[in-house]
């Protein structure tokens, strides 16, 4: 049994974007050795996301146009207060609301040694309040 | 467009470089976001629509233990981006703050001082202070000063009172002093300050509750109305975002959200904090 972890940075530029790591992610499964088994993917952060969908530019401005007509910036949130423990406004509710609902994670199965997928499945990291470093995880196991 | 009120303390470069910076990001400063690459400064920058940044530390060693980033790490920074406008601060009580800012000035560069007595625990209107003050003015340097809230532990709020500064303010008139946070919950008591004295700018980087928007909305529209900035104050406020405590771009959004006209914006985002800075804008006469 293998498990391998790894955290990739990736230096989002924008306040909103996809950013595709579907290479990056079939690397790490390649360079696991991992035959057969499970790859798990996800974001570190709560106001970031993962998704997979078809990797084309009107898809992604669908979601992100879509997700911010579903929460608006100037929405009555709870979230805008003092964060004690961070020193600081929390004014990005549209950020987390944005990463619960599109997700944070996603798996793939890997059958001899490649990331079993939909030939139009594309794995995305999504930005939803950056521009920001950004930290997500592959976690590979297997035999 | 100029932001006028950053703090370099989430420079991750810095993390490794210079031991309790982390601390003094964490303790003294008390922020919890994560530290970040000096390119996501640029980029915030970037997202925002500003081109310049002034960088602001602040001496409090003898106070709080540790300074909140030091004056040849703001040069360090400014040294790798002219995008960069560093300020110096130093410990007014010290008696070797007169020196410390001139070489700040002339052998760092840095184009302006920042104070903040209740987290560097001096009266402002001490006349020991005063060395400091007349150095400034020698200098030509505009003073950023910190009034109103702060969410430093340590930063107590009645001695960040915007009136405690009125008689530094009359009596160093060649002086230009930025009340920081434009005093907050003060506004009105910063706002006469601004109002009678020629030397008295304010700074637009307050935000202690609700979001960016909604609180410039109420502080500029019911606070104090909107028309005192549009008409009276307009050669008398720069922007200020507080970044990191707050994203660049939601600030300069809230601002935007106001209801200036695109000349008064202007001065806010660019041409006050030029004057300010000693980059007479062409056609630009006096304060008023």
């Amino acid at each position: 049994m293998i498990i391998k972890l790894e955290k990739i940075r990736v230096q989002t530029r924008k306040s909103e974007e996809l950013i595709n790591i579907t290479d990056e992610v079939e690397r790490i499964v390649t360079s696991a050795g991992v035959q057969n088994g499970l790859v798990n993917v996800m974001t570190t952060h709560t106001s970031s996301g993962l998704l997979v969908t078809e990797g084309i530019p009107c898809l992604e401005e669908d979601i992100l146009t879509h997700l911010a007509r579903l929460f608006p910036e100037n929405e009555d949130y709870h979230h805008r207060r003092y964060l004690d423990y961070d020193g600081r406004l929390g004014f990005n509710a549209p950020s987390h609301l944005k990463s619960v609902v599109g997700g944070i994670s996603c798996s793939f199965p890997i059958e001899n040694g490649k990331v079993v997928r939909g030939s139009r499945q594309t794995i995305y990291f999504v930005e939803y309040d950056g521009p920001l470093e950004r930290t997500y995880m592959v976690q590979v196991l297997g035999t | 467009m100029i932001d006028f009120h950053t703090h370099p303390v989430l420079i991750r470069e810095f993390v490794e470089k210079y031991p309790g910076y982390e601390r003094m990001a964490r303790e003294v400063f008390k922020i919890g976001n994560n530290f970040q690459p000096l390119e996501t400064f640029f980029l915030q920058m970037d997202v925002a629509g500003v081109d310049k940044a002034v960088l602001l530390p602040v001496a409090c060693a003898r106070a709080q233990k540790m300074d909140i980033s030091s004056n040849e790490q703001v040069a360090e920074l400014c040294a790798k981006s002219p995008r960069f406008i560093g300020f110096a601060s130093v410990d007014p009580l010290s008696k070797t703050a007169v020196r410390e800012l001139e070489d700040a000035a002339s052998g760092l560069g840095l184009r302006g001082l920042k104070l903040d007595p209740a987290l560097q625990q001096f009266r402002p209107d001490d006349e020991k202070v005063f060395p400091v003050y007349e150095a400034a003015e020698n200098l030509d340097l505009p003073v950023v000063i910190h009034t109103g809230m702060s969410w430093a532990p340590a930063s107590a709020l009645e001695e960040a009172h915007p009136l405690v500064l009125e008689k530094v303010i009359r009596r160093f008139a060649k002086l230009n002093f930025v009340l920081a946070h434009w005093g907050w919950p003060w506004v009105w008591e910063a706002t006469a300050l601004a109002l009678k004295y020629d030397n008295c700018y304010l700074d637009t980087s307050c935000l202690y509750y609700d979001g960016p928007e909604e609180f410039f909305h109420f502080v500029f529209s019911k606070q104090i109305p909107t028309t005192v900035i549009e008409r009276s104050l307009r050669n008398k406020v720069v922007f200020g975002s507080n970044y990191p405590r707050v994203e660049i771009k939601n600030m300069v959004a809230a601002l935007k959200s106001l209801k200036l006209t695109e000349g008064c914006l202007e001065k806010i985002f660019r041409t006050n904090a030029e004057r300010l800075l000693g980059r007479q804008a062409a056609g630009e006469g006096g304060r008023r």
